[in-house]
């Protein structure tokens, strides 16, 4: 098939009709390929061992933790067993969730191009657009349920091998489990809008490939990449721009009263982030020869 | 193929409309605002009648001392003397709740830590959450009419803010030009600029830049310039202010479980103790009389052989921050210089290493 803007508009008789065309439907749909997939499975049961190994192993050890030592927050799992999934976010948002966000949103356009179903997608030219858009929700759709899974995992955990009772929060007042679960998911609600931007590089890099593993890999790269410059003083001048700038900043949640203004500004960032990715994988999709 | 630049136009727009949104918030920051005009001495009688009982705000806190950077991170950045050294480096963010005379809270906010100063009553305690320990100390009584001007005693009922005022002014003249600028916005306030200006090059302040809130003579924020350095060297400003009473909560601190408490009896003279860098203002206090050459800005402290402990002069954190000189070690930073000579005698001013050591050479 020619460029599409090369042609009038064409209609592209369907032999098959692997996925149906109104959007709501198609994002059922996608959804539904999403977490049907075996992939997409052990993603979210790697990123669920995380706070189960964490919580065994304080469990397991003979000696207390010390305050100050290892992963922020560990010593606060043996008062409440809540803080299981507060330490294993700690633990997996700089490079566990970006992982998993990176292999979906990498995915999202190479892969139907590289299995050949990318052509059976577009059944019009303005269908481009909507079948980013579909992409994209399901991209961040796979973002909340991989924080989840780190938070669910984590209270479960907690809940099984911990007592629970009040938590500390980092100012050292103290709050109920009521409250301690709500925090949790404050939290888990921060990083799901946190790796949003990312899912829309991922995207945008997926729309300029048809190998789906040159798209992930980038995809980490770039996470990593991004919060490599974030460590280094020489560029502080460019930090508040970089996706990963806000990224740790979810401890504000854990303050007394909670200061919400990184939650703003990461928020910001974020959408920014998203409106740059689809901007680029418009550009670029809308004018992709889709050969296969 | 007319329409393939179409299709970048979102692409290339959209990073044009972020750095337009980003330059027209830093104009808007920046912006000067028309208040009506105010003489330095109205300015500085407005701090004197401000009277803000109780406040909530985030304090943004800049340095650029030109000190080598300390470990920002881990239990060893925030414990210890490093602690409050660590305080003076880098850049911060806090939050400050103030209700009445009496009650306060302050929260340095950490990469997943925070550091607490709680004041309810006579009751004060720390917290540090990096390695939970938290420790109280319980005030004399009598402190607690701390408020007062320390001037004010001397001639009660007497001095207004305006009087003192016009005392500063006069006393500072010699040495110092004070000039309120063009009105500023400060955490989303008008406030005037009141530049305090060293008239004597030979120190290494160029500027101190309070910004006082117009409406109650709050100051807003602080902003300390060194020569020669185009970032400021030390910046203390409000980013959110907001006059109403916090919640009382947030004043009855209870150590969490598990924390590590430690009761702290105060020391015996604990109100001089903070301002040993002050020339002249509480020298008594000081167990060795410094001797001070030259006056105002450039007056230079001299302190005897035996002024400092002497384990103090080989900490390891006191060899990473000074540099070798010729007789001695030497902390520069690009407000103050210290000059500690091998036969225990220290000097330090606000005046560059040269001048130091020619005091020390004329002694």
């Amino acid at each position: 098939m020619l460029p599409a803007e090369a042609n009038p508009p064409v209609t592209i008789p369907r032999l098959t009709a692997p996925r149906p065309t109104s959007p709501w439907a198609l994002l059922a749909s996608e959804l539904a390929v999403l977490f049907g997939r075996l992939r997409t499975w052990a993603l979210l049961l790697a990123l669920a061992a995380i706070p189960l190994l964490i919580a065994a192993a304080v469990k397991l050890s003979s000696h207390p933790v010390a305050p100050g030592r290892g992963p922020p927050f560990l010593d606060r799992i043996t008062q409440n067993g809540l803080f299981v999934g507060v330490t294993a976010m700690v633990v997996s948002v700089p490079l566990f969730l970006p992982l998993t966000i990176g292999v979906v949103a990498g995915d999202t356009i190479a892969g139907e191009a590289n299995l050949g179903t990318l052509r059976y997608l577009l059944a019009a030219p303005a269908g481009r657009v909507r079948l980013l858009l579909v992409k994209y929700a399901a991209a961040a759709a796979f973002c909340l349920a991989a924080t989840l899974t780190v938070a669910a995992a984590g209270a479960l955990a907690g809940v099984v091998l911990f007592p629970i009772g009040p938590a500390t929060l980092l100012s050292g007042d103290t709050i109920d489990v009521g409250e301690s679960v709500v925090r949790l998911l404050l939290i888990a609600a921060y990083v799901t809008v946190s790796l949003l931007g990312l899912s829309a590089v991922g995207l945008a890099i997926s729309t300029f490939t048809d190998v789906p593993v040159g798209a992930m890999a980038a995809t980490i790269v770039l996470s990593v990449a991004s919060q490599v410059m974030d460590n280094l003083p020489q560029l502080d001048w460019l930090h508040p721009w970089l996706f990963s700038h806000y990224w740790l900043n979810f401890a504000d949640l854990l303050r007394q009263p909670i200061s919400w203004a990184d939650f703003g500004n990461n928020a910001i960032l974020q959408a920014g982030y998203i409106l740059a990715g689809g901007a680029v994988a418009f550009g670029k999709f809308t004018g992709k020869d889709v050969l296969s | 193929m007319k329409r393939a630049w179409m299709r970048w136009l979102p692409a290339a727009l959209v990073p044009v409309a972020f750095t337009a949104a980003a330059l027209a918030g830093s104009y808007q920051a920046g912006a000067a605002t028309s208040l009506p005009h105010k003489s330095p001495a109205d300015v500085i009688a407005m701090m004197g009648h401000a009277n803000v009982q109780a406040l909530s705000g985030t304090l943004q806190q800049t340095s650029d001392l030109g000190l080598p950077s300390l470990p920002t991170t881990g239990p060893a950045a925030t414990q210890g003397p490093a602690s409050t050294l660590e305080l003076l480096t880098g850049s911060h963010t806090a939050r400050v709740y103030m209700d009445g005379p009496s009650k306060a809270r302050f929260q340095v906010m950490d990469l997943l830590a925070e550091r607490d100063l709680v004041r309810n009553g006579n009751d004060v305690w720390l917290y540090n959450s990096a390695d939970n320990s938290a420790a109280h100390v319980t005030l004399p009584a009598r402190q607690s009419a701390e408020r007062t001007l320390p001037s004010a005693p001397a001639t009660p009922g007497m001095t207004t803010p305006e009087a003192l005022a016009q005392r500063f002014l006069a006393a500072v003249e010699p040495s110092t030009d004070v000039t309120v600028g063009d009105g500023t916005m400060v955490a989303g306030r008008t406030a005037y600029p009141l530049v305090i200006a060293p008239k004597s090059n030979g120190t290494l302040v160029e500027s101190v830049t309070i910004a006082v809130d117009s409406a109650t003579g709050l100051p807003l924020s602080v902003d300390v310039r060194a020569r020669g350095q185009a970032a400021s060297a030390f910046s203390l400003a409000f980013t959110e202010v907001n006059l109403s009473a916090p919640d009382v909560g947030l004043f009855a601190f209870t150590p969490p479980p598990g924390a590590a408490v430690e009761q702290k009896s105060l020391p015996a003279v604990p109100a001089q103790k903070a301002m040993p860098m002050v020339p002249g203002a509480s020298g008594k206090a000081l167990p060795v009389h410094p001797t001070i050459t030259g006056s105002g800005w450039d007056a230079v402290m001299a302190f005897p052989a035996g002024a400092m402990p002497s384990q103090a002069r080989t900490a390891p954190l006191l060899s990473q921050l000074t540099q070798a000189v010729p007789g001695g070690r030497a902390l520069t930073t690009s407000l103050v210089t210290v000059l500690m000579l091998d036969d225990g005698r220290v000097f330090a001013g606000m005046v560059p290493l040269e001048r130091l050591q020619a005091v020390a050479a004329a002694k």
